[in-house]
């Protein structure tokens, strides 16, 4: 009993470090943001001393709020499908892979998170362009006669945003695909089977942990993406991190700025519990 | 024992040296140093930084004995740090480089000191229209319209060419610029600088034409330069820079008048080290360094005696006979916010 307690306080103890860290640099800024949220904003005075609710009451009654929190969950929601769907045969191949060169195609997946987002938003700017890469090649083949507008529609966001949390994706998802026992496949295929009755009947349910994680990690990070929507996206594209950030950075409206950010933080956070809760009643976990 | 270690040699200079501190001549040495010293000039980064650093602290500040230390960011931050920082007694910024309404914004917060101009001897050179009790202009320019000539045959004489229905599709604004776009557009539809909101409707006929909509003005430049844009409003010292990069635009003067755009510096009334302050803001308006931002920039000094060369004059200067328009900050300071809020959800909408 006394070793068991003591067992217990030497992990607490350890999680101590990492514990105060997130305390002190987390927990403390965000309650200090959810008080400058109840704060009132008088144009070139900054912000104001004061306890009231009209940041939120502004944010729930003004349609254009609600109209950017709309195409933020759009866009995130489109983009999680997406990138599931493009991650998961890359996924396969690299868990299921015998080939000696493995090493090397995770690097490649690994590759891009190398390079900042916006500076990979830059390459895309490239491609998407008038004059850019796509639209030459597709003058080149006959397809077009006038160049595409690809640059600043939704498009461009969603394919610049999968771009960037594929890797997130592709990886999460290998390395649960590569902990399923290869024998219930194998099983399967030998009771007769067929590859996707396999697929959907073993190895999906079994992964489903996996693509649920994948999946919550995507959703969050198209949630709160920023570079991409702004430079592919943009100036009437409005998404929520971008939105926020003018209220700070450009009007110095500390006090919305901050409830936008604890209203993003919320929908985020109970969406994703909801998934969450929603899949382990599904499948019983 | 008598051995003298390394160690304890240098232990006892150390030692020496503290009790020279306390004497008189090591206060005057204290004294000599307190005269320089750093000066933190809050500003933007980029060019107007490496500019100011290449041209005025380092050739003329430095020989003063004081040191520029450039804290650099955006300038809604620098208001936002002078809010703050305006009950403190010591503030972190000795300068800070506003746009002319952020500097009357902040003076009207009470941050700023009415300077004096008896301690910066370039002072006496600056152009009368661009004097305030608070600030040294520094740099400025007025604002203009680029147009192709290739497409825009007519050169254009006022802002409504912009809605000539010959040039639709073929115009261009800037998101960034929300704030002078309502105002051009206001000054034609029967606006003042104290009231944008005919300015309004007027641009959404423009958005129902099919204006296009550019980010920031490197955006609006590439526009231009691949020809998806033939005319747009801009500021003069930018068209000129991107003359200079090989853009194919001309430049023409609206009949409705040049509004000023002017970049000024301020100090705020709890900095640190106001004598250095002033020898910079004097700096700021030595004619050798306002050369070279008419020369880099495109700016126009804000001296009447910098020897701008014949050829740049041409090119950066406007004709004797326009009419200067200053901007109604007090009008700005209390409706930025929802022309910005318009702007987003109306007009980009």
């Amino acid at each position: 009993m006394t070793s068991a307690r003591a067992a217990a306080w030497r992990r607490t103890g350890a999680l101590a470090p990492a514990s105060l860290l997130v305390f002190a640099f987390l927990a403390l800024p965000m309650l200090l943001m959810l008080r400058f949220s109840f704060n009132s904003f008088v144009p070139g005075k900054f912000m104001v001393e004061a306890v009231t609710v009209e940041n939120y009451v502004k944010l729930a009654t003004d349609p254009y709020y609600r109209h950017v929190l709309g195409l933020t969950l759009g866009v995130s929601a489109s983009v999680t499908i997406l990138t599931l769907i493009a991650g998961w045969p890359i996924a396969q191949f690299l868990a299921r892979t015998q080939s000696r060169h493995k090493g090397l195609l995770l690097l490649a997946v690994v590759l891009p998170l190398f390079v900042g987002n916006a500076v990979r938003a830059a390459g895309w700017m490239v491609a998407f362009g008038r004059e850019g890469l796509i639209n030459r090649l597709l003058h080149m083949i006959g397809l077009i006669d006038a160049p595409l507008q690809i640059m600043f529609t939704p498009t461009a966001v969603i394919v610049g945003i999968v771009s960037v949390n594929l890797p997130y994706v592709v990886l999460t998802l290998s390395s649960v695909i590569e902990g399923i026992d290869r024998r219930a496949e194998e099983a399967a295929l030998s009771l007769g089977a067929t590859p996707f009755e396999t697929w959907r009947l073993v190895t999906l349910p079994l992964a489903l942990p996996g693509l649920l994680a994948a999946g919550v990690l995507c959703f969050i990070l198209s949630m709160n993406a920023y570079a991409t929507p702004v430079l592919l996206g943009g100036p009437s594209f409005q998404m929520m991190a971008p939105v926020v950030a003018d209220q700070v950075l450009q009007r110095a409206n500390w006090p919305f700025g901050a409830s936008l950010g604890f209203v993003l933080m919320l929908v985020t956070l109970g969406l994703t519990a909801g998934a969450n809760w929603l899949v382990g009643r599904r499948y019983g976990r | 024992m008598t051995g003298i270690t390394r160690r304890r040699f240098v232990q006892g200079i150390g030692a020496g040296a503290a009790v020279a501190g306390l004497s008189p001549a090591g206060s005057l040495i204290g004294a000599a140093r307190a005269a320089g010293g750093p000066v933190v000039v809050g500003t933007w980064g980029g060019d107007y930084q490496a500019l100011m650093d290449q041209y005025i602290a380092q050739p003329i500040i430095k020989p003063t004995g004081y040191e520029i230390v450039f804290d650099s960011g955006m300038d809604t931050a620098r208001k936002t740090k002078l809010l703050a920082e305006h009950p403190l007694p010591r503030g972190s910024m000795d300068v800070v480089a506003l746009t002319r309404s952020g500097g009357y914004e902040m003076w009207k917060n009470d941050t700023l000191l009415e300077l004096d101009p008896k301690k910066m001897p370039n002072y006496s050179h600056v152009l009368d229209k661009l004097r305030t009790p608070y600030s040294i202009p520094h740099i400025y320019t007025g604002r203009v319209i680029l147009y192709n000539p290739k497409f825009v045959k007519d050169k254009p004489t006022s802002y409504n060419d912009l809605w000539n229905p010959a040039y639709a599709g073929k115009v261009g604004v800037i998101d960034i610029q929300y704030q002078t776009t309502i105002e051009s557009a206001a000054m034609v539809a029967g606006g003042t600088m104290s009231d944008y909101e005919p300015g309004k409707a007027k641009l959404l006929e423009l958005k129902k034409a099919g204006v296009k909509i550019y980010p920031t003005n490197e955006a609006m430049a590439s526009a231009l330069k691949t020809e998806e844009v033939w005319m747009c409003i801009m500021w003069k010292a930018r068209g000129v820079m991107w003359q200079n990069a090989g853009i194919p635009i001309e430049m023409a003067n609206p009949k409705e008048g040049i509004v000023l755009y002017i970049s000024d510096q301020v100090m705020p009334k709890n900095a640190k080290n106001k004598d250095g302050a002033y020898v910079w803001l004097n700096g700021l308006l030595d004619p050798t360094a306002q050369v070279q931002f008419a020369k880099n920039m495109g700016y126009n000094p804000t001296v009447d005696n910098a020897p701008i060369p014949a050829d740049l004059k041409a090119r950066i200067e406007f004709p004797p006979d326009v009419t200067y328009i200053n901007q109604d900050q007090d009008y700005l300071a209390k409706n930025d916010g929802a022309l910005k809020d318009w702007w987003d959800k109306e007009f980009k909408a």
